[in-house]
Parts: structure tokens; C-alpha cells; sequence
């Protein structure tokens, strides 16, 4: 408006000031010249009318026009109305393990590790680099109730598919969830892979409790949020495992459930970061009787339905005896708390899962290849009970608010402008403690090795670990992590390399683990 | 919490018990999605129906109205804008709501009387005071030196309508020889300096910013232009040919059964064919359809030799698809 203004006065100053209208004495000229006046004002006009046309259409526009988003928490698309949109975002990791003591695996492994094992029967833990995490993410939302979540891992030479769900978010009391994820059950686990204080989780959820399951999950949040329930259906996974992408390989589901109360989040007090909570899990498994097992390490513990336990440095400490296998029930409990007070911040677990072993025969489960139909041993059927806890304490040095999720540095580390982004202290115990019955025959009268579900001689019945360590934020995507870790053990060893006698009298301790872990992490 | 949840459980509980013959009074909330020119028919129809429901119900209706070139409307409904009724400037547009989204049935039309149109109007020039460029019909249009105000037909229902008007008389003109109708309706383009993108938009630029010579209108806009925005400013010009203009009005099926507002929609637009509501559509300048209100105001409308979409132009799917669609006619005579 105001360049319309100006431009007619021009034209108009232009026009009466020029020499021409003094001499303008005729009537016609005085027509032509009126117009003219007209016909440039008309332009003007429309000029300035398109102008406000094109502002209306941009208006308009605008409202129809996807957004694109580009921040320190990744990159996107949205939709205008914002129901619709796809973010990309991901997680790297890059690791250093540096062992001062300790052994890469449960003693007497030494068909399946390369070189000769030392006089103790153990292989020294190898300092090694490695990838922990690299994952890429894409994630989206469709109809402004519908979530994605696609998540593959190439770390480790491979490439898995570590999340891969959609969410119905129905209400906000009922959404479900679909696909492979964490099951909701514990606490540390349902933490963000890039918003850990340690390097490792605890032996709690590490060990214990599930990592990702198939199925499906109603959950919700009821009582102004204050009130988390969920509930699963899924195919059931072994202590800490983190199923395939394929079908499994028993038909028994596993059903989970989960409550977590943050009664106070609402106030202002120093009870507003308190949550706690119980969850569990139930399946029974029918064992595998028609299974030829091959191994009964990590990758193929799925196929007996064990598992096998790692220290703090992730190093198997603990294996079932090739031929036990899981058949029947299995329960898992875990009630769980966190507390965030300003820098302070605090989670504890605790987790004990009672499973049903047996002893099998058949199938190759030792030398691997074809072999016979694997049977369970008659009566020799026990229900085990292995249980974990842990303790964490962080405290923010620099004045950030200590919470569940990532930490967001007053300063981002900048050397020219003198930050020096956020840092934090951090400790933990954690402890898991393996069934005694686990390692003696069905009647609990010998310790051979052959009868048992596990050897005391190889594998230790229990792991006490604390770690230190300090955080250092550079800004919110990268952080540099460093813990000390110490784990003592409980049996594991028997004399030089002699298997444990049946009484039981020749078990010695496995040799404790120290190592200090390193980590530099880019997350967005 | 759990106590006063008791309370309040067992206090309805009697209260309905005690008087079972007394409803509560709702509180109703409608969307009307209308094309551009109609802000004021509609502001003067939805205070009466709400106080005509009120009376009949006892239960308060708001109407809200969104108001835009009928096209962007109907393509709004389909994107998701929660409409309880449509009321649109042509019927390929509710024809959309079917076509696109399946949001209403495929024979809506046939639910109302009029082929679904409680009123109709018809396309007139409006020129300004004095007529100084002498217009009298449309065939001064294209005359240099003349500037035409017409939305765009791609955006708005009254532009089309328009844009079939000049067709349908250069048509008559030069008897169905299809390029001497081209051309000429190539040469009125050529003389619009500015396409709104709906027909208040227009109304707008040739009343307010003072831009044109003429403008095509709605009659219903080019009475109230000429009587309430810019009185003595402006004359209407009848032409010798125009088209009949049929709005036509339908419950929002979809969105009305989520919103549960069913039967209130439907008695907003039967409300339309009442004698009450003929009249407040009259009192806008949008001819009757009803018998008795249309004798009434009878001499407010000027006598049009009317063409129809149907007889001209084979209906509105035909006349979408040769002129308004991607690579029709519009298109190609369109110069800018």
C-alpha cells in the first residue's frame, strides 16, 4: 500500500510538475493527459492488488507447504496440519576396552578360541575397539496417530534389525504397539541406548530381564500421567535376549506387564522426580525336544532357550551345561525406581527369574552337525532361581537437571567461546547372583559336572560389580564416556585345569575383572 | 476423589430417577463449509436457525461458517477440514466429496428438493457509475482498453460459472464454431489484469481497490456490492445471455455421524427450503426456489435468458473436464 502511494505520487508529481502541463492549454490535451493518469494508476492498482493476491496465495500456501526440519535432534519432513511426518536421526558409537585383568570367557573354552588357554584355563580378555551401536533411524507419524519406528544396528559386521514397530496411539490411556521392541519390563532398558549414564547397563537388565521381543504391547498413561500400565503378548525371549526378526522357534508366548506411578511429577517438591514401579514376565516353554542343538553359546542360546551371562566388561562368565535346556515355566519379577533431584539422579532394579531347566539327550549338542532328535532326561526337571540388583547414583557437575532422558549442557564445549559443556559424575553397583542349585545334579548331591545344569569349574555362580565413571557432554549429540569397572566372582575355576570333583572341595574363584571402558558417542 | 466420583454418581442417579421426563438441553456445535459470496446469507441464517432449533429442541446450535473459493473448499473437506454440511457454488464440487473421499453418498443430490438446491443465482456485469466504457453486454468484454475482474476458474466456483456464461454466449454468437468461442473467450482472459483466487477476492479488487472496468458476479454479489459495499458507486449490467447458477447444499455424511450431529444437519438445510429460510435467502439476493417467496420478490430479480449446465454443457462432470481440468480449454486459451 505505502509503495503504491508512492508510486502514484510520482506519477503524479511527474506528470503535473513536468513542463508540458503549463503549456497543456487545450481541452484535448488535458484529456490524454487524465488518461494516462488513469491508465498508470490502474497499473499501479494492479500492480498492488497482485501483490496482495500473491501474499494470500503464499497464506495459503503455507498452510498446505510440508515443513522441513533440520535440528540437533535430527532431520525431517512434516506435514503442514503436522499429523504427517518422517524424521531420520541416529546413534554411533565407537568404543575402547582396555582389560587390566580378566578372561574372555568361561574357563575350558578352548574348542571354540584360537591359541593355547594359560595355566588356569582361561583365555587373557583381549583390549580391543569396536563399534557398539550404529544405528540409523527412521521414524515417523502418519494420520497424527500412527507412529513408525525403524531402527537397524551394523555394528558388529552385521547388520540386524534392532527396532522395527508401529504404535497406534488410540488415546492417550490406550495405544498399542506392534512389531519387534523393548518389551515394557525394565527400567534401564526402556532408557534410550544414547541417553545411558554407563557404558553397559547392569547385570539387572543386561542379564535378567528382556531386551527386544516380538509381539504386541497395550499400554497407556491413566491418572493425569502419573500412572504408566502396559501390557505384552510376545514370542518370549531368554534372560536379556534380543530375539530375531524371524519366527521363533517354541510356540509358547510370553506375556508381560508393567506398572510405573510418578505420583508426584506434577509438583514442584523434591519428591517430583520420584517413579517407581513393579513388571514381570510369564511363559512356558514346552522344550525343544525335536531340536538339533549345535552350540550352546550366546548366538544359538535361543535354541535351548538359555542364556549365557556377561561381566560388566562383556565377557561370559556363566553357561548352562550343553546339554540343559529350558522346559517348562519361567517368571521373571522386577520392581523398579528412579529419582531425579536437580543434578542428582538415581535408578535402582531389582530382577529374579525363576526358570524350569532339564537335562537332554541326544542331538550333537557339543560337536555340532546332524545328530538325533534331542529328548529330555526324565526327572530331571528344576526349577532355578537366579536374581540380580543394582544401585546407580549420577550427579551433574556443571548444574544441569539430572533426568531419565539425555542431558542437554548449559554450555556446549566450545574452546573460542569458552564453554566447556556438561560433566557428571557416575557410580554403580550391581550384583548377579546364579541359583546354587544350578551347578549340582537333580538330587543336589554332586557337583559332576555331568549330571548338573552348569559347571561350577567353567562358569562362576555369581558376579559382584561396581563402576565409576564421569560423562562428559560436549554439547546434546556428543558425549564422551569413561568407567572403571571391577567384578569379582564366586566359583568359576577349579585347581590349574581339573574339572570340580563331585563334593565340591576343589572350586576356586575365577580371577576378578578390571578394565576401564571408553566411549565417544554421536547421537541426533 | 474416589468419594466425591460417589457422590456425584448416586446425586445423578436420583436426579434421574426423580424426573425422568426432563432432558438436559445440548449444547450443539455445526461446520458449514461455503463458498465465497455467501458470508452474509448464511450470517442472517444461521442466528435464525439457531433460535428456530432452540424453540423446537430447546437445545443451543452454533454454526460456524469457512468461507473460500468453492474448489479449495471442497478439496479442504477431502484434506480432513470436518465439515457437518457443504454448501458449495456448484454441484462438481460436492460431487468430490464422493468422488475423492467417499464422504457423502454418490445420489446426494437427490436427498433435497431442486436437485439439491435451496436457491439459485445467475452471472451479471457490474460496471461503474455511469457505465463509462459503455458495456452492455458481453461481447464489449473483449474490446481493448477494457478490464475485466474474474476469479480463477481453477480455484472458484463463481469463476467458472463466469467462464460458461462468456462460453455459452460466444457459443450463440458464432454458432457453435467452437474456435471463433475459443478466441473469444481467449480475448476476455487477456483482458483480466487479476485472478483472484475466489469471488469475494474479486468483488474486492473491482469494488474496493478500484481496479476494472467490470466486473462478472454473482447477482447476489452484485447486488450487495451496488446497495451495501459502495452505494451509487456501481450499476448492474444484465446481459443478453447468462447461465443458471444452482448451488447446491449436503449433509457431510462422514463427519456429521463422527460428530453425531445427523439430524441437526439435515435440519439446517431443510430449514433452507422453509418459507423462513427462502426469504432470508431472497433478502441476500439469491432467487427462491420456493414458489410463494419467489412471487414475493419477483421484481428484486431482472428477467435473464438463463442457459443450464445441463442443456449447454452435458452437466457438470462434462464441463469440469473440457474446461477446468488440467489441459482443458481453460488452459489453452488462457494468456497471461
Amino acid at each position: 500500500m505505502q509503495h503504491k502511494k508512492i508510486v502514484i505520487a510520482l506519477v503524479l508529481s511527474g506528470i503535473i510538475g513536468s513542463p508540458v502541463t503549463t503549456f497543456a492549454n487545450d481541452s484535448t490535451e488535458l484529456e490524454e493527459l487524465r488518461a494516462l493518469v488513469q491508465e498508470l494508476s490502474q497499473q499501479v492498482k494492479v500492480l498492488a492488488r497482485k501483490g496482495e493476491v500473491a501474499e494470500e496465495d503464499a497464506v495459503a500456501a503455507k498452510k498446505t507447504t510440508p515443513i522441513v526440519k533440520a535440528s540437533s535432534s535430527g532431520f525431517g519432513l512434516e506435514s503442514a496440519d503436522g499429523k504427517n511426518s518422517i524424521k531420520f536421526s541416529g546413534l554411533l558409537q565407537a568404543d575402547y576396552r582396555s582389560y587390566q585383568d580378566g578372561a574372555n570367557d568361561v574357563r575350558n573354552r578352548s574348542n571354540q578360541r584360537a591359541g593355547s588357554l594359560d595355566e588356569n584355563g582361561f583365555h587373557d580378555a583381549n583390549d580391543t575397539a569396536l563399534l557398539r551401536r550404529v544405528r540409523p533411524t527412521i521414524q515417523g507419524t502418519l494420520f497424527g496417530k500412527y507412529d513408525f519406528r525403524f531402527t537397524p544396528d551394523f555394528a558388529g559386521g552385521g547388520a540386524s534389525a534392532v527396532d522395527a514397530y508401529l504404535d497406534a496411539r488410540l488415546d492417550p490411556a490406550f495405544k498399542i504397539r506392534a512389531g519387534k521392541y523393548k518389551p515394557y519390563v525394565g527400567l534401564e532398558r526402556l532408557q534410550g541406548g544414547g541417553d545411558l549414564k554407563f557404558v553397559e547397563r547392569s547385570y539387572v537388565t543386561n542379564a535378567i530381564l528382556p531386551n527386544r521381543d516380538l509381539g504386541v504391547s497395550i499400554y497407556g498413561d491413566v491418572f493425569g500421567d502419573k500412572l504408566n500400565y502396559a501390557f505384552g503378548v510376545n514370542n518370549g525371549v531368554v534372560d536379556g535376549g534380543n530375539i530375531s526378526t524371524g519366527t521363533e522357534f517354541d510356540g509358547s508366548k510370553e506375556v508381560t506387564a508393567r506398572l510405573f506411578a510418578t505420583p508426584f511429577k506434577d509438583q514442584t517438591n523434591a519428591l517430583s522426580g520420584l517413579g517407581f514401579g513393579i513388571a514381570g514376565t510369564y511363559t512356558n516353554i514346552d522344550g525343544e525336544r525335536n531340536l538339533n542343538f549345535t552350540d550352546t553359546s550366546a548366538a544359538d542360546a535361543t535354541r535351548n532357550g538359555l542364556p549365557s551371562y556377561l561381566t560388566d566388561g562383556q565377557q561370559t562368565f556363566f553357561r548352562y551345561n550343553g546339554a540343559a535346556v529350558a522346559d517348562g515355566r519361567r517368571t521373571r519379577i522386577t520392581p523398579q525406581a528412579y529419582y531425579y533431584y536437580g543434578p542428582l539422579g538415581v535408578i535402582t532394579e531389582y530382577a529374579r527369574v525363576n526358570q524350569e531347566v532339564s537335562l537332554s539327550s541326544g542331538g550333537s549338542a557339543a560337536a555340532g552337525g546332524a545328530g538325533t532328535d534331542t529328548l529330555i532326561t526324565s526327572g530331571t526337571t528344576k526349577s532355578l532361581s537366579h536374581d540380580a540388583w543394582q544401585v546407580a547414583a549420577s550427579y551433574l557437575l556443571t548444574g544441569e537437571d539430572a533426568s531419565f532422558k539425555g542431558v542437554k549442557p548449559k554450555q556446549d564445549f566450545d574452546i573460542d567461546k569458552g564453554g566447556w559443556g556438561a560433566w557428571e559424575l557416575v557410580a554403580r553397583y550391581s550384583e548377579l547372583n546364579l541359583d546354587s542349585d544350578t551347578f549340582k545334579n537333580k538330587a543336589g548331591t554332586s557337583f559332576a559336572a555331568a549330571s548338573a545344569y552348569a559347571d561350577l569349574s567353567t562358569s562362576a555362580k555369581s558376579a559382584k560389580s561396581w563402576v565409576a565413571g564421569v560423562n562428559w557432554y560436549l554439547n546434546q549429540n556428543a558425549k564422551i564416556q569413561l568407567n572403571y569397572t571391577h567384578t569379582t566372582f564366586d566359583g568359576g575355576a577349579g585347581i590349574g585345569r581339573t574339572a570340580i570333583n563331585a563334593a565340591g572341595t576343589n572350586v576356586r574363584d575365577r580371577e576378578s575383572e578390571n578394565a576401564l571402558l571408553a566411549r565417544f558417542q554421536v547421537a541426533f | 476423589m474416589k468419594k466425591s466420583l460417589l457422590t456425584i454418581a448416586l446425586l445423578a442417579t436420583v436426579f434421574s430417577v426423580a424426573a425422568p421426563g426432563v432432558a438436559s438441553a445440548k449444547d450443539i456445535s455445526l461446520l458449514n463449509v461455503s463458498y465465497d459470496p455467501t458470508r452474509e446469507l448464511y450470517q442472517d441464517f444461521n442466528a435464525a436457525f439457531s433460535k428456530y432449533w432452540l424453540e423446537k429442541t430447546g437445545d443451543k446450535v452454533t454454526v460456524k461458517a469457512s468461507h473460500g473459493g468453492s474448489g479449495k473448499q471442497a478439496r479442504a473437506i477431502i484434506d480432513g477440514l470436518d465439515a457437518d454440511v457443504a454448501t458449495l457454488a456448484l454441484g462438481y464440487d460436492v460431487d468430490q466429496l464422493y468422488d475423492k473421499a467417499k464422504l457423502i453418498p454418490k445420489d446426494w443430490q437427490k436427498r433435497l428438493p431442486h436437485n439439491s438446491s435451496p436457491y439459485t443465482s445467475t452471472i451479471v456485469l457490474l460496471v461503474r457509475k455511469g457505465n463509462p466504457k459503455g458495456i452492455k453486454d458481453w461481447d464489449d468484454l473483449v474490446k481493448p482498453g477494457v478490464s475485466v475482474i474474474t476469479p480463477n476458474p481453477k480455484t472458484s466456483g463463481g469463476a467458472r460459472w463466469n467462464y460458461l456464461a462468456a462460453w455459452a454466449f460466444a457459443q450463440k454468437k458464432y454458432g457453435n464454431d467452437e474456435a471463433k468461442t475459443k478466441e473469444f473467450v481467449g480475448k476476455l482472459l487477456k483482458n483480466v489484469p487479476v485472478l483472484d483466487t475466489g469471488a469475494r477476492g474479486s468483488t474486492t479488487t473491482f469494488v474496493e481497490r478500484g481496479i476494472g472496468d467490470v466486473l462478472l458476479a454473482w447477482e447476489n454479489e452484485a447486488f450487495l456490492a451496488q446497495k451495501e459495499l459502495g452505494v451509487g458507486k456501481f450499476e448492474i449490467v444484465i446481459p443478453s445471455l447468462s447461465i443458471l447458477a444452482e448451488p447446491p447444499v449436503t449433509v457431510v455424511d462422514k463427519f456429521a455421524k463422527k460428530h453425531g450431529t445427523e439430524v441437526v444437519a439435515k435440519a439446517y438445510l431443510d430449514y433452507l427450503y422453509t418459507e423462513e429460510g427462502q426469504e432470508i435467502a431472497a433478502k441476500n439476493y439469491y432467487r427462491p426456489t420456493l414458489e410463494s417467496v419467489a412471487k414475493k420478490y419477483e421484481s428484486q430479480f431482472p428477467k435473464i435468458n438463463l442457459v443450464t449446465i445441463d442443456a449447454e454443457f452435458g452437466g457438470w462432470a462434462k464441463a469440469q473436464k473440457e474446461h477446468f481440468s488440467d489441459g482443458g480449454t481453460f488452459d489453452k486459451v488462457y494468456q497471461k
